[in-house]
């Protein structure tokens, strides 16, 4: 009887342990369709979600065209992280500025942002005006650098509540798009992320 | 014997009701004269989804343009899983309400997909009844027709 209960526990054991070790192989997937939701962060899904809305709203509005017919020169500025969660927030302006460029009615500049430049390169070349290595008719002169129209910026806030064994957050994504003649908000719109989960009694 | 049988058959018939009576239908009213002048676009389905078909019901489709020129696009679409049979089957499978993807791909006039930031996968629920307006908005005004994908979520259904 002793060898018996020996021989099941091993057994146990064995499974238990194949079990644990069991994983899936790395794999590609479509970040859009698949990928890990988590309660706690914005995941991939989520920022395609909201640059996909927020790119569409502001298409929609025709806050990018301009009364001369000129394109309008955007400037990326700063979307604010204040949900305490992991967020970089360049997927979402990355996202807005390639559909901005795409749609035919605006460019952005990298030369001014609001961290700084985004690209160094268009100050950099400039000092190079007192540099005799370089043939000064080839040097990019001062004064031509085109400035901004209008900004791009936001926020992203978390409102998170729970009851009992479910958890519940909701992200909110403010975006404003500023007309930096007058100061005044041309286009803005909020998109929401809500995401529950019920954790078993356990707690995971 | 017969009468277990029946039995079990009306607590069947009556864990169903029960479970039906459980649903969240949506219910609408609008004015019966609509004064609008929607410009209507002829819509051809290709569906290889049974349970996509049956359970969303595409009602009208409309386009028109933006303020910047470029083709705005909205579907209006019906989640049929209302009625005692389709609430009972869902409240089974628990997956009420219904989570779907979407997606709108836009061509220029030679039939060239148009790539764009914003043709991402895009997450929408149905409540059983509630009728929704897909919108898509094309990327520039190049775009003169577009495909409009749906299908079931499949992280949650």
């Amino acid at each position: 009887m002793k060898t018996y209960c020996s021989a099941v526990t091993f057994f146990a054991a064995v499974c238990a342990l194949v079990l644990c070790g069991c994983g899936s192989p790395a794999r590609r997937i479509d970040p859009t369709t698949q990928g890990v939701t988590t309660v706690g962060d914005v995941n991939t899904r989520d920022w395609n979600d909201v640059a996909t809305r927020a790119i569409n709203s502001l298409i929609a509005s025709g806050a990018l065209v301009r009364p001369d017919g000129r394109k309008a020169v955007v400037m990326i500025s700063e979307v604010k992280n204040r949900s305490g969660a992991r967020a970089r927030t360049q997927i979402l302006t990355n996202k807005m500025r390639q559909a901005m460029l795409a749609s035919g009615k605006a460019l952005t500049t990298t030369a001014v942002g609001g961290r700084g430049p985004e690209d160094n390169a268009t100050r950099q070349v400039r000092e190079l005006e007192n540099d005799d290595l370089f043939n000064q008719a080839t040097v990019q002169k001062r004064g031509t650098v085109i400035a901004p129209d209008l900004s791009l910026s936001g926020e992203i806030i978390r409102q998170s509540t729970h009851a009992g064994r479910t958890r519940e957050n909701t992200f909110y994504f403010h975006v404003v798009v500023t007309d930096l003649q007058s100061g005044l908000a041309v286009w803005e719109d909020n998109f929401e992320i809500s995401k529950q989960e019920t954790v078993n009694i356990f707690g995971y | 014997m017969r009468f277990q049988a029946v039995s079990i058959a009306a607590a069947a018939l009556l864990a169903g009701l029960c479970l039906a009576g459980c649903q969240d239908t949506v219910n609408t009213i609008e004015n019966r004269d609509l004064s609008m002048n929607p410009n209507s676009v002829d819509a051809r389905k290709f569906s290889t989804d049974s349970f996509c078909r049956d359970r969303l019901a595409l009602l009208s489709m409309r386009r028109s343009m933006t303020p910047g020129g470029v083709m705005m696009v909205q579907a209006q679409i019906r989640s049929e899983r209302y009625g005692f049979w389709s609430e009972l089957w869902s409240g089974f499978r628990g997956d009420n309400p219904y989570h779907v993807l979407y997606r709108f791909n836009w061509m220029d006039e030679n039939g060239m997909e148009v790539p764009t930031a914003a043709n991402a996968w895009q997450s929408t629920i149905f409540i059983p009844g509630e009728t929704k307006f897909l919108q898509g908005v094309a990327p520039n005004s190049r775009c003169k027709d577009f495909v409009l994908s749906v299908m079931e979520d499949p992280n949650v259904n």
